[in-house]
């Protein structure tokens, strides 16, 4: 099978005067296939966000290269850049601030389908869909931000996530911010999505219980290297390496 | 304990009253005096230009409450005319350097690269030399006239509100919400027009609004050293300039136009403050409740 994405050698060097050049991601190396739901695990500081700004080109690269549905993204600009966020979408770690304080939530989601040509009735229609779908009632698009839960304002960040219907869904650490019980129910509504709209995630955490029970596959990284690749049931049983030993110790001991 | 938290509240609230009746109070001076430009034609006595050499250099009386200079011209007609000039002009002097000031520093910080060095460094230039000088040396070299004083003017103070909206660009340019607005397909000026801008005005317009004040007087103090409006156009700064060879003869002469001069930059700096205490968060968070 063609993976949707996949990610060869990528690097990306942060040159800083007067300090010498660190590698948040040293030759990265990964394939993503459709309907698969990759996790990423790793400490603060490992690469892991890097890695999902890097693969949807919010960041520029240093070297590697980046194939999306196909198409070589890596040095993609302006219109062919914004044409490839119709396949890829995210959903951030802090909910709230992921939303322009000074606009509603329908919005926010609509705002996509608005740059994508839809007139502003057809627009407010999908985003009521959208917050449905989500679990949110539709009167949720008039509200701010700051006038909802934290848990509320993710799923509105996953339906604004889902508002062009992409192939991929990054989640960088899109649980991380909520409370547990929240963060169950948010599981639940992306395995609901996952299973609907036949996507698949990158699936970025460092709660390796969740990763468990949610991925196929899963990526170690530490100091932006991909140390150790596997199923999860492989990964956290019978790690290889030693950082990934080092990992699961500290959570099951 | 929470005896103290009453009293805590309590004292927001009434603090709050007070700027909301304070801005009240300051909006209707400035309405006030935004009429009084606007209609100032109507509202002036006589003819402001009118010379009438018989009644030059009366003191003030029923008929001409503010006296009459020189050539017999009612000084009251001549501030108010002249008020309009001064006030129109620095209102415009605001908006220029508003918007461009404010475009430089978003669209530099949000590119960055080569651009945004360079116009900082050109801004760093016209920040480094002693503002009223400099505008005086570029007023100077234009023709005169009240629009090259504007220009003078607009020349050295562009580089405060580029510095304002570029450090407010920077704090938002990395924030989850821009990369969300780019990966819902924006284009850059889509995004900065739609969330950088909204996001980035308020601390901006604080600060036009407390300019006003004192850029009517850099104006007035331009025209007064003969570099701005020229006479016989009726400018605060130059009616001033006029007169002050008479100061102890003629007093009204001189006082009248600073009467106006200074009423005006009051008015304009209290309605800033104002505005600026209005939007401070700290007073304002009751009204989220």
């Amino acid at each position: 099978m063609e993976p949707i994405l996949d990610v060869k050698n990528l690097t990306k060097t942060f040159i800083t005067e007067g300090k010498s050049p660190f590698k948040a991601l040293d030759q990265v190396d990964f394939q993503l296939y459709p309907g698969e739901t990759l996790g990423i695990v790793g400490e603060s500081g490992s690469g892991k966000s890097t890695l999902a700004k890097a693969v949807t080109r919010l960041i520029n690269v240093t070297e590697g290269s980046i194939n999306l549905c196909g198409r070589d993204i890596t040095h993609a600009k302006g219109r062919e850049l914004r044409s490839a966020y119709r396949e890829v979408q995210m959903v951030f770690q802090s909910p709230v601030t992921s939303f322009d304080p000074r606009r509603t939530l329908g919005d926010g989601i609509g705002e996509s389908l608005r740059n994508s040509g839809l007139s502003k009735a057809e627009t407010k229609e999908k985003v009521f869909h959208l917050l449905e779908e989500c679990g949110l009632p539709a009167e949720f698009a008039a509200r701010y931000p700051h006038e909802v839960s934290g848990g509320q304002c993710q799923r509105a960040a996953i339906a604004r996530a889902l508002a062009i219907k992409p192939r991929i869904l990054i989640c960088d650490e899109a649980t991380s911010a909520l409370d547990v019980t929240v963060q169950q129910q948010i599981m639940e509504l992306l395995e609901k999505l996952r299973e609907e709209e036949k996507l698949s995630y990158l699936f970025i955490c460092h709660n390796l219980a969740l990763v468990q029970n949610f991925c196929d596959r899963l990526l170690v990284m530490y100091a932006g290297r991909i140390v150790e690749e596997g199923t999860p049931d492989e990964v956290i049983m019978h790690p290889k390496d030693e950082y990934t030993k080092k990992l699961i110790e500290a959570v099951f001991q | 304990m929470s005896q103290g938290k009453n009293v805590t509240v309590r004292k927001q609230k009434i603090k709050k009253k007070h700027i909301k009746a304070r801005l009240a109070f300051f909006l209707f001076l400035t309405v006030l005096l935004l009429l009084t430009v606007i209609f100032a034609e109507q509202i002036c006595p006589y003819d402001p230009n009118a010379q009438d050499n018989s009644l030059s250099l009366q003191p003030p009386s029923f008929a001409h409450p503010a006296g009459t200079d020189r050539f017999g011209r009612d000084m009251l007609s001549r501030i108010i005319v002249g008020l309009r000039t001064s006030v129109a002009s620095t209102l415009t002097l605001v908006a220029i350097i508003t918007i461009v000031g404010t475009a430089a520093g978003v669209l530099c910080s949000y590119f960055g690269g080569i651009a945004d060095a360079v116009v900082m460094r050109i801004s760093d230039v016209c920040l480094a030399f002693p503002g009223l000088v400099f505008a005086m040396a570029i007023a100077a070299l234009l023709n005169g006239g009240i629009s090259s004083a504007v220009f003078a003017l607009a020349v050295i103070s562009w580089p405060k509100y580029a510095r304002i909206a570029r450090s407010q660009t920077l704090a938002q340019k990395n924030t989850d919400y821009i990369s969300a607005a780019r990966l819902a397909g924006g284009n850059s000026l889509q995004i900065i027009i739609k969330h950088i801008l909204p996001n980035s005005m308020g601390p901006v317009l604080v600060t036009s609004m407390l300019d006003i004040g004192t850029m009517l007087m850099e104006l007035a103090g331009l025209s007064f050293l003969g570099l701005g409006a020229q006479p016989p156009t009726a400018e605060l700064g130059n009616m001033m300039s006029g007169g002050r060879s008479m100061l102890q003869t003629y007093p009204w002469v001189i006082i009248g136009p600073g009467i106006a001069i200074f009423a005006a930059v009051v008015i304009f700096n209290l309605l800033g403050d104002t505005i600026r205490d209005y939007m401070d968060p700290r007073n304002t968070k009751s009204r989220q409740v």
